[in-house]
């Protein structure tokens, strides 16, 4: 076990995979001789050369739909998108090919491709390009859409994305490149979808989070544990597939819960969870369930701003101990 | 402006309601979701929540009174407002919304009921005219496992507006108030003592339905009766070792559980023994709903262990010591007194060797059970001792004949005394 950076654990994934099999290749926007604009894909085109690692022009609609063709006829892309704002140029090939291609050619042919694409808010970027949208992806049959949270997950999920058959969409976030946290020496290490995990564990209530909003309820737990209040968190890890077993397997226990996401609530990932744990657990809550996402606006350039529109920990913790007044616990 | 508050409806059968007591005085200001009295239907006491907040500007039904259906029995208004003039008597079969067909459309115009009450616990949430409890789920959940009546908390939770929430049970739970249910074999507290002098009393609802139900039952029930001596050794041992391995887990089996899951199996094996006769038609039954009958200190009631046989020994276990806990501080709801196909009645805690029961109609039988005794029995030619119980199985000889019925009791026998069949 070492420690490294998430954005290591990503490229030490693409690298033991890249080795382990042939049919696996890199396609985005400066990955190159440049690295990547986060330096995800730093060494590996002098390690692989330009055939296996190849630059692309400004041309999200083509290189994505390119690596849907390599992937049709056998080959395994992993297609870098610089950001998850610029896949809105190539949706017409995520959810009306990508997502649809085993389904239209009566499952004769899948498309075994990743897309990588790092979303999130805080760096002053501004709305277009600050956006969290994993959510809209997680909407769509035919796709898989994991956003891990850790260095361990990174590298693991990044490694079973690239194996499965089918088109996965790994949702990074900018904040989280330079997350440290040790990963296995194993190479043949992975970590399976649709499996939340209870990463910290408490009896109050249940946080319940994915990608760098995980983060932020390890740290809104420390707080309320100064307050003697035992917050549980659960890491989704993956959003389709959902893993609403363990959620609710942690809202039996606590009876309260909030949902935290950088994305907008409004038909969000906690939209969904609300909606999952209230059918499955409608005896075992004592509050209803709560949501914090961004603030419903276009992502301002302010830092002031920017800090107000952002689910930041605060917020959660706020929300936390709104709903432990509420339930008579605070 | 002034309001009547009626008699609710509060269960399909009740013509009238008494008032128990009332919980509230006059000029007492109210809250939406009060509890502001109990009701004693014809099966069980029932607690009125007001559906809107107002004050108590008279009570016009006293403790103990009876009146039907739809009569005014209170006026809530404006402190300090004039209470209306209305007719001296309530009047009979006064129109409610959801009052029986047979009731007189014409109401009498002078005092129409100004509004229908909600029955308690009506699923209905938000912020409109309802006579909601407001308690969380798991709230409610946990104090209906406990047996726990939060009427007197109501509206005072720690929740928002009042809501009763979680820690607002355990609360009430750590103050020890009737807490978990006690075990069904437990025999009851001594009566009252008799008066010095003869007295007469009148019935509450429930002696009143028990006296007619029974009554009609074996007036117009052609009852016969099957008995057997179960050799219940086995199940003894089984309900042992099953209480020793289940310690940890809080749980407990009594014999009845037993009973009660040897009767929904073999009811389930035996249709011509499970079916009622209804106005010259047979029903049959699709799940054995099996009836417990639960002691009170006076009269009894029989709550419902509904699909007992699809249902675990350790499902029946716990279900019944949930709704015999609450059947005895009154907490339970009209439809888990409802729908059973066959009853039980255990009055082996009091000793006795075997008794007859009668049958409660639309149900076709009822299994009466007696004490379980060691005694000296003939087994393979020689002495043993073997815990003997006897029971008596009552049919509807308009449903079955007496060879189902002692088919029926045959399956019984067999179950209890192989009883590792009931972990089937």
């Amino acid at each position: 076990m070492a420690d490294v950076t998430y954005r290591e654990a990503l490229r030490r994934a693409l690298d033991d995979e890249l080795d382990r099999d042939e049919s696996v290749f890199l396609m985005g926007e400066e990955i190159g001789r440049f690295e990547g604009s986060y330096k995800v894909t730093a060494g590996l085109w002098d390690k692989y050369g330009p055939t296996r690692v190849r630059e692309t022009p400004i041309s999200e609609e083509g290189f994505v739909g390119a690596g849907i063709g390599a992937a049709m006829m056998g080959l395994r892309p992993v297609v870098e998108v610089m950001t998850i704002n610029f896949i809105l140029v190539a949706m017409d090939q995520v959810i009306n090919h990508a997502a649809k291609i085993r389904y239209m050619f009566g499952g004769s042919v899948g498309v075994p491709m990743v897309i990588r694409a790092p979303g999130g808010a805080g760096a002053q970027l501004t709305a277009q390009h600050s956006q969290s949208l994993e959510g809209w992806f997680a909407g769509c049959p035919g796709l898989k859409v994991v956003a891990p949270a850790t260095p361990a997950d990174a590298y693991g999920m990044l490694k079973t994305a690239i194996r499965d058959d089918d088109p996965v969409l790994f949702c990074e976030n900018l904040v989280m490149y330079n997350v440290t946290g040790s990963i296995p020496d194993d190479p043949g290490f992975t970590v399976p979808f649709g499996r939340a995990q209870v990463i910290r564990e408490g009896t109050d209530l249940t946080l319940v989070a994915h990608s760098y909003a995980v983060q932020r309820a390890l740290r809104v737990a420390d707080r309320l544990a100064q307050d003697g209040i035992a917050a549980e968190v659960v890491d989704l890890r993956s959003l389709r597939p959902l893993d609403v077993d363990t959620v609710a397997e942690s809202v039996r226990k606590t009876n309260r819960v909030v949902v935290a996401e950088e994305g907008w609530s409004t038909f969000g990932v906690g939209a969904e969870l609300a909606a999952r744990i209230s059918h499955v657990c409608f005896d075992d809550l004592d509050a209803p369930v709560e949501r914090v996402g961004s603030a419903e606006v276009p992502m301002p350039y302010s830092k002031p701003l920017e800090r107000a529109a952002l689910p930041l920990e605060s917020k959660i913790e706020a929300a936390a101990r709104n709903l432990l007044v509420e339930c008579g616990v605070l | 402006m002034a309001e009547e508050l009626v008699m609710p409806r509060l269960s399909d059968t009740m013509e009238q309601g008494t008032i128990g007591r009332w919980l509230v005085h006059e000029g007492d200001a109210i809250a939406e979701g009060d509890v502001i009295a109990e009701i004693e239907t014809d099966k069980a006491t029932m607690e009125f929540q007001a559906y809107a907040p107002g004050t108590v500007l008279k009570i016009l039904v006293g403790d103990g009174e009876t009146v039907d259906l739809g009569a005014p029995i209170a006026i809530v208004g404006e402190p300090g407002e004039e209470v209306p003039d209305r007719p001296q008597q309530p009047p009979a079969n006064a129109s409610v919304e959801d009052a029986p067909e047979e009731a007189p459309a014409e109401a009498p115009a002078a005092s129409p009921p100004a509004i229908v009450a909600a029955p308690p616990r009506a699923a209905q949430s938000g912020n409109g005219a309802s006579g909601t409890l407001r308690v969380s789920p798991i709230a409610r959940r946990m104090a209906d496992a406990a047996g726990l009546d939060l009427g007197s908390l109501a509206g005072r939770g720690s929740g928002p507006d009042g809501r009763i929430v979680k820690v607002d049970v355990e609360r009430l739970l750590a103050e020890g108030v009737p807490a978990a249910a006690p075990e069904i074999a437990e025999v009851r507290r001594p009566e009252a003592p008799a008066p010095a002098e003869d007295e007469v009393r009148e019935l509450t609802p429930m002696l009143k339905a028990i006296a007619h139900r029974m009554a009609e039952s074996k007036a117009t029930v052609p009852h016969f009766y099957v008995t057997a001596e179960i050799d219940m050794t086995r199940a003894v041992q089984m309900r042992a070792e099953l209480n020793e391995g289940l310690a940890g887990r809080g749980s407990k089996i009594s014999l009845n559980d037993l009973i009660v899951r040897a009767c929904a199996m073999a009811l389930i094996d035996h249709p011509q023994a499970h079916r009622s006769y209804v106005e010259g038609h047979h029903v049959y039954h699709a799940h054995a709903n099996v009836g417990i009958a639960v002691a009170l200190d006076d009269g009894l009631i029989v709550p419902v262990v509904r699909e007992a046989d699809r249902k675990s020994v350790l499902e029946i276990s716990a279900e019944a010591r949930d709704l015999a806990g609450r059947a005895r501080s009154g907490g339970l709801k009209q439809r888990e007194i409802e729908g059973a196909t066959f009853t039980v009645s255990n009055l082996g805690m009091f000793g006795v060797s075997q008794f007859s029961a009668i049958i409660n109609p639309p149900e076709s039988a009822i299994l009466a059970v007696g004490a379980t005794v060691e005694r000296p029995v003939v087994v393979d030619g020689q002495m043993a001792v073997r815990s003997i119980m006897a029971v008596t199985l009552a049919c509807d000889h308009r449903a079955c004949s007496g060879a189902d019925g002692a088919r029926l009791l045959q399956t019984i026998t067999r179950n209890l005394q192989a009883p590792s069949l009931l972990l089937a």
